[in-house]
């Protein structure tokens, strides 16, 4: 098992590199004049000294190579570099606004968790019923639903009294506050939702017919003893991959999430960046965004190891 | 994945090379049929396919033209889905929406299979470092969380539709590269594979020729489910203000603009919210389908 370990993480460090390569790449290509970005009308009664002063004091006129070795080897030491226009060093503004991305993305775990599995094993035991039908139609549904538009009809209905009930509050983060994270988390868990059922039924399928699950019904346990004991822990296999793999997914949807709700997080931070060309801030939370579901996917490797032997010899 | 014919009919005659194609394809869409999900799936995808290409014909009324004397009015017999703040339809401008949603889906989806397709055979075929490099690679792209990808690419190249097709290609590539490297895998030591190569068939030849057609299968699901995730893409893309730039309208931009008339005109950002749903579904409906058709065992067990 620790070679294992040792060669997945051996394979995890060029992956790594790649990562940093390409998004260096695409970060150096952006019209990098965050100058302009921000100065807007200002900027051409600017003198050119001025400008040129700025230019060079922000590294922005080094060549690539040059702005490559200096951030490779600030990353190496843990740095990520200021952002151009905020005040703030990058790895400040991840600190802040990665625990409240956290925050939803296991709120929509919890939601996905808590409804994902239980609809799939229904849907396993009432296989080919239309309660079957029923379940895995809705999850196809929310496979297909565009969050953003989920976002607004859940405003649409629960927040305001014009077409709906004014449950909650419609946008906003208040430390400790689980009101304001019941929408968010629910409109991120959604997708998850749905896959989880799909892939839970699946999985408990393939194993009822098993000979252990036989042998287990036929000394006599109870059902559901077997249902969760013995059939529901050998599906968890490809639940827990399934699980590791959309991780970046939820990632992914806290940007529209964060954006509908105006929640403070890595997603709400990375659009303004955008529009206002602060290349260290994107490259910075592209980076850590990447890195973060490397690590859950070797981290999901490693469970799937640890409960599956027969991985760690292939 | 394709399992050879098993003739029902007649076992004893032998069976000729013509016959087998024919039965396979009989039997897939015996199956393709019996499959209502399925059916389901490609009768919204042919709709929609039909609303974008008559979209001239059925469209009631200009989809840019602005009527300053109707904005904003509910769905009824004048305009069925309502108008939006300039008084256009709804209903029209979602018709010729789907126009976009659909070449982008295509086109974006065509890229990301066709890497997928010369990317897996190349590192199934090849295998040792050249597979392991394409493996790293496909794994870095695997990585980088598609979305965040997408809006850094359309601020450094305009959001054409070209840069646009080739950010949703490219983003979408990876799962079609390991599918694919995985089918050739799976049939590259097959007897008619080696005796393709006894006869000295060139390996451009095996390659498209013989483990092409036997892999399809899998990669024609993968696609389908594919457009479904580009249209969705495309579409958070232009709900975030960041998608094509161009007078015609598309899904996801109406969605942002109704977002302003959530608490006054509900229309406005449900029924294209609402499309983009039903295509999407359908999509994934037609790749479940298709799926089952072609792994008779999902459907026997």
């Amino acid at each position: 098992m620790a070679l294992y370990i040792l060669r997945r993480l051996v394979q995890v460090i060029p992956t790594l590199f790649g990562i940093f390569t390409v998004l260096f790449i695409l970060a150096y290509l952006m019209p990098s004049d965050p100058l302009r970005a921000v100065l807007g009308e200002q900027y051409r009664r600017l003198p050119p000294e001025v400008i040129e002063g700025i230019r060079e004091e922000l590294g922005l006129n080094d060549s690539f190579i040059e702005r490559y070795v200096q951030f490779l080897g600030q990353l190496l030491r843990g740095d990520l570099g200021r952002s151009y226009i905020l005040s703030q060093d990058v790895s400040e503004i991840i600190a802040y606004r990665f625990p409240r991305t956290l925050q939803l993305m296991i709120g929509g775990m919890f939601v996905a968790l808590i409804m994902g599995i239980p609809i799939g094993i229904i849907a396993a035991e009432k296989q080919y019923t239309w309660i079957d039908h029923f379940l895995m139609f809705i999850s196809l549904v929310g496979v297909s639903m565009p969050v953003f538009w989920l976002a607004l009809i859940a405003q649409m209905l629960l927040t305001q009294s014009k077409y709906g009930i004014a449950l909650f509050p419609v946008a906003g983060y208040e430390q400790g506050s689980l009101i304001h994270m019941v929408l968010p988390s629910l409109v991120i868990g959604t997708q998850l939702t749905a896959t989880l059922a799909r892939i839970t039924r699946t999985a408990m399928l393939e194993v009822r017919g098993q000979d252990y699950i036989v042998t287990a019904r036929a000394k006599g346990l109870p059902y559901r003893m077997v249902l969760i004991g013995h059939q529901l822990r050998n599906a968890l296999i490809p639940i827990i991959t399934i699980i590791g793999l959309n991780i970046g997914g939820l990632l992914g949807g806290s940007i529209v999430t964060e954006t509908v709700f105006n929640w403070p997080g890595l997603g709400r931070a990375i659009v303004p960046a955008i529009e206002r060309r602060d290349t260290p801030v994107i490259l910075g939370i592209l980076l850590f965004g990447s890195f973060l579901f490397i690590i859950i996917n070797l981290i999901t490797d490693l469970i799937y190891a640890l409960v599956n032997p027969r991985i760690r010899y292939s | 994945m394709t399992t050879a014919a098993r003739p029902t009919e007649n076992p004893v005659r032998p069976v000729t090379l013509q016959e087998t194609r024919i039965s396979n394809r009989r039997r897939f869409w015996r199956a393709f049929r019996r499959n209502r999900v399925a059916v389901a799936g490609l009768i919204i995808v042919s709709l929609m396919a039909l609303g974008a290409i008559f979209a001239p014909v059925i469209a009631p009324y200009d989809p840019i033209e602005p009527h300053y004397t109707a904005r904003l009015q509910p769905p009824g017999p004048e305009f069925l889905l309502g108008s939006d703040e300039l008084g256009r339809d709804l209903l029209s401008r979602l018709l010729y929406g789907a126009r976009i949603s659909l070449v982008i889906g295509f086109v974006a989806q065509g890229v990301a299979i066709s890497i997928g397709i010369v990317l897996g055979l190349i590192a199934g075929w090849y295998g040792g470092w050249i597979d392991d490099l394409i493996m790293r690679i496909t794994d870095i792209f695997f990585a980088i969380p598609g979305l965040m990808f997408l809006i850094v690419w359309v601020t450094i190249f305009e959001p054409s539709p070209v840069s646009i097709f080739l950010a949703l290609g490219l983003i979408s590539w990876p799962s079609n590269v390991r599918m694919m490297r995985g089918q050739v895998l799976s049939v590259k030591d097959l007897d008619y594979v080696l005796s393709a190569r006894a006869l000295g068939a060139s390996t451009p030849r095996i390659l498209f020729i013989h483990i092409l057609p036997n892999a399809i299968g899998p990669m024609v699901v993968l696609a389908s489910l594919g457009v479904a995730g580009v249209i969705l893409s495309e579409s958070i893309l232009s709900f975030l203000g960041l998608g094509i730039q161009i007078p015609t309208p598309s899904w996801g931009t109406m969605v942002n603009t109704g977002k302003a008339y959530m608490t006054t005109a509900w229309w406005y950002s449900v029924f294209p919210g609402l499309v983009i749903m039903l295509t999407v579904l359908g999509f994934n409906f037609l790749g479940d389908g298709l799926l089952d058709a072609l792994q008779p065992s999902r459907n026997t067990r």
